[in-house]
């Protein structure tokens, strides 16, 4: 028996691959001698976890025959369990008595039994009206189906939706040793000050949990509202006369706002001053109160004209329209009483001299 | 001179039994007592008055006139009402029935500002001229009565007169206006409506005392009807013309700014408002159509900013006081004149 006329041949006996990953090995069964080979082939050395399937001519072989110069072409699928210890694996492919094919597996990370729960992008940055959108992945790295429930802790106020394949979902099932993309959404509470936020999500089964910390970095919105304390959006005013009027600008936003411009647009002639005319500084959810003074033309036709005041910073405005009534002043109307009592004072005086004699 | 007097004898036979001062003294048995049913002279007088100018032809011609005239403005601004788009959720929907018209007949104010004067003149061109033609006069003047209760009671009475009149036909247009459009107004409306009626006595008013005091300058009661309706037709048809051509002549050439414009276009206003017309018309639109909102040319710079809302009548009523205190005034003015042509007139009997 020439045993050394029988060689087994892979090209790559060396091969790195993470937990829960398999390998195809071509193993070609080369005979070099005048005979016929005929002999048992082997996995020799394999760890008692991996799985292996040796197949020739789509059958599952034990043993395999080869004429002489001639090869047959074997494949090997090795299956690398998810439960291993990091290091360098090495077992041995036998043919026959004499041919050995030594193949080693490095097995490049830790393996576990456990749920995976991962995002690419954990950290997001938005303002307070964004929604924070992040992509996750969990993995089932266990031996058995899983029905996960998905939970978040978010601070109060926040929402937290969670999405797979576009439906919100609370809970996914997954297959052993398969992945599924989740989407979470989250939407801080409107008036939320500026800052990081961490919001963290878990993905629990009654056996294995995982979980993992999502960042959202809300920074600030600008936004203001210009009202009157009463509602009130109307007022009347005397032709030529002044108004006060009290405003409440309030910070609705989440950011300091910082030179509040207070501006007014009126019909030609009228005049809108502000007391004051700017506001330096104004926290989010503070409000503030300014005076304006509006003055009518003194020869503006007596009905509604509309005023509109402005509050602005470079960020935000905030507009109001104010309806404002102009009244004739009264004493021409005087004057004109008195014409008629100078008239009936004369046609009195008439009376006084002829009427009664 | 005789027949004259049994005449008038007839005329004023009612008046002197009702009022002698000297026989009522008399005839009273408990004059403490019924002091009450003692009618005042001055109101007798004011009664005969009316009764008179009630039962006379001219009157009931023309009021008969003006009556037909409302019914058909009326008539034509109710057609109208159905051809307009407006809803009735429409403010000052009522007043409408004023001051639409289909393009046949003008509106109820127009009839009033045209016939309104020659109502006035009607009433009052005879008053006493007449009396003093017929001799009634120095008789009625020989009672114990004052002299100026003559003319006083005629002006009164015959604005007893008018009054009646429009207020009678403004409710007929409101209670017709009720029936057709079965919508009730609103009281602003109400109240613009009776402020109408009003301005329309006073105008009335003024053509009556100048009528009046034509009656007592002129001896013959033709000459004073033709005057007083001279006048009426010169501010009614010539006045405007006039103010035309004076316009037309004085206008500033070449290009003007806004500002001269306006100035020029209120200055032409400024005169046609000598003609009592035109200041009536311009005081019953204000009333009328809570939407006007000046009177005189405008400015872009005033409008600017305005919204186009109605006014409430405390200032529509502003806006027209001067044009209300012009009528006033007048009539007084013209009363007073009469009245002191009246009380030096030397009275003889013939």
């Amino acid at each position: 028996m020439a045993s050394g006329q029988v060689i087994l041949y892979t090209p790559y006996t060396t091969i790195s691959v993470s937990p829960g990953d398999a390998i195809e090995y071509a193993v070609d069964v080369i005979n070099k001698s005048d005979q016929v080979f005929n002999g048992d082939i082997r996995v020799i050395g394999i760890p008692r976890t991996w799985t292996y399937t040796l197949k020739g001519g789509g059958y599952t072989v034990s043993r395999i025959a080869v004429l002489p110069d001639d090869k047959k072409t074997l494949s090997l699928r090795v299956e690398v369990p998810f439960q291993v210890n990091k290091g360098a694996y090495t077992f041995r492919l036998s043919a026959g008595d004499s041919a050995s094919l030594p193949l080693t597996v490095k097995v490049t990370e830790m393996g576990s039994s456990e749920t995976e729960f991962t995002a690419d992008q954990s950290n997001m940055q938005g303002n307070a009206n964004a929604t924070f959108t992040y992509r996750a992945t969990l993995k089932n790295r266990t031996i058995d189906k899983q029905l996960y429930a998905l939970m978040a802790n978010a601070p109060r106020g926040w929402t937290v939706t969670f999405k797979a394949d576009y439906n919100p979902v609370t809970s996914v099932e997954l297959e052993p040793n398969t992945t599924k993309e989740i989407t979470i959404e989250v939407k801080p509470p409107k008036e939320i000050k500026a800052g990081t936020y961490k919001i963290p999500v878990r993905a629990v089964t009654g056996s294995t949990s995982a979980s993992m910390e999502l960042e959202a970095v809300v920074t600030g919105n600008y936004e203001m509202s210009l009202t009157t304390p009463t509602g009130l959006l109307s007022t009347k005013i005397t032709a030529g006369g002044k108004q006060k009027i009290g405003l409440t600008v309030r910070n609705t936003g989440s950011a300091d706002l910082t030179d509040i411009e207070m501006k007014a647009t009126a019909p030609s002639k009228w005049q809108v001053t502000f007391e004051p005319e700017k506001i330096d500084k104004l926290a989010p959810g503070n409000e503030t109160t300014v005076y304006a003074t509006i003055q009518a033309d003194k020869k503006a036709i007596p009905g509604d004209y509309v005023v509109e005041m402005r509050a602005s910073t470079p960020e935000t405005t905030s507009q109001l329209s104010f309806r404002v009534m102009v009244k004739t002043p009264l004493i021409w109307g005087w004057v004109g009483v008195l014409v008629i009592l100078a008239a009936i004072g004369g046609v009195v005086y008439l009376f006084r001299k002829f009427g009664r004699r | 001179m005789k027949e004259v007097y049994i005449m008038n004898d007839k005329r004023w036979n009612h008046f002197f039994k009702k009022y002698r001062p000297h026989d009522a003294v008399a005839e009273r048995p408990s004059a403490f007592t019924h002091k009450t049913n003692i009618i005042h002279p001055f109101w007798v007088m004011v009664s005969k008055e009316i009764s008179d100018q009630v039962r006379s032809w001219r009157f009931i011609i023309m009021a008969a006139l003006i009556a037909l005239t409302c019914l058909g403005s009326l008539y034509a601004a109710l057609a109208q009402f159905g051809k307009q788009s407006g809803s009735a959720e429409d403010a000052f929907f009522f007043l409408n029935l004023f001051t639409l018209s289909d393009g046949t007949l003008p509106p109820f104010t127009v009839f009033i500002s045209f016939l309104g004067p020659l109502l006035g003149i009607s009433l009052g061109f005879d008053a006493i001229n007449s009396e003093q033609n017929r001799g009634t006069l120095s008789r009625l003047l020989s009672q114990p009565i004052y002299r100026d209760y003559v003319i006083n009671s005629k002006f009164v009475a015959d604005l007893i007169v008018i009054s009646t009149l429009f207020v009678a036909l403004g409710l007929l247009v409101l209670g017709s206006g009720l029936i057709a459009l079965g919508i009730p107004p609103t009281a602003d409306e109400l109240s613009r409506l009776i402020f109408f009626i009003l301005i329309s006595i006073i105008y009335v008013a003024f053509w009556l005392n100048l009528s009046i005091l034509f009656s007592v300058v002129f001896r013959q009661a033709a000459t004073s009807a033709l005057s007083g309706i001279a006048i009426w037709l010169f501010f009614s048809i010539f006045y405007s013309m006039i103010v035309d051509l004076l316009a037309r002549a004085i206008a500033p050439k070449g290009m003007l700014t806004e500002g001269q414009a306006v100035q020029f276009q209120n200055f032409v206003l400024g005169l046609m408002r000598f003609n009592p017309g035109q200041l009536f018309s311009d005081a019953t639109i204000t009333l009328l159509m809570p939407s006007v909102r000046s009177l005189g040319a405008l400015t872009m710079e005033q409008l600017e900013g305005a919204l186009p809302t109605p006014l409430p009548i405390g200032q529509s009523l502003l806006m027209v006081w001067p044009q209300v205190t012009g009528l006033i005034a007048g009539s007084i003015l013209l009363f007073g004149l009469g009245y002191y042509l009246f009380m030096r007139r030397e009275i003889r009997p013939r």
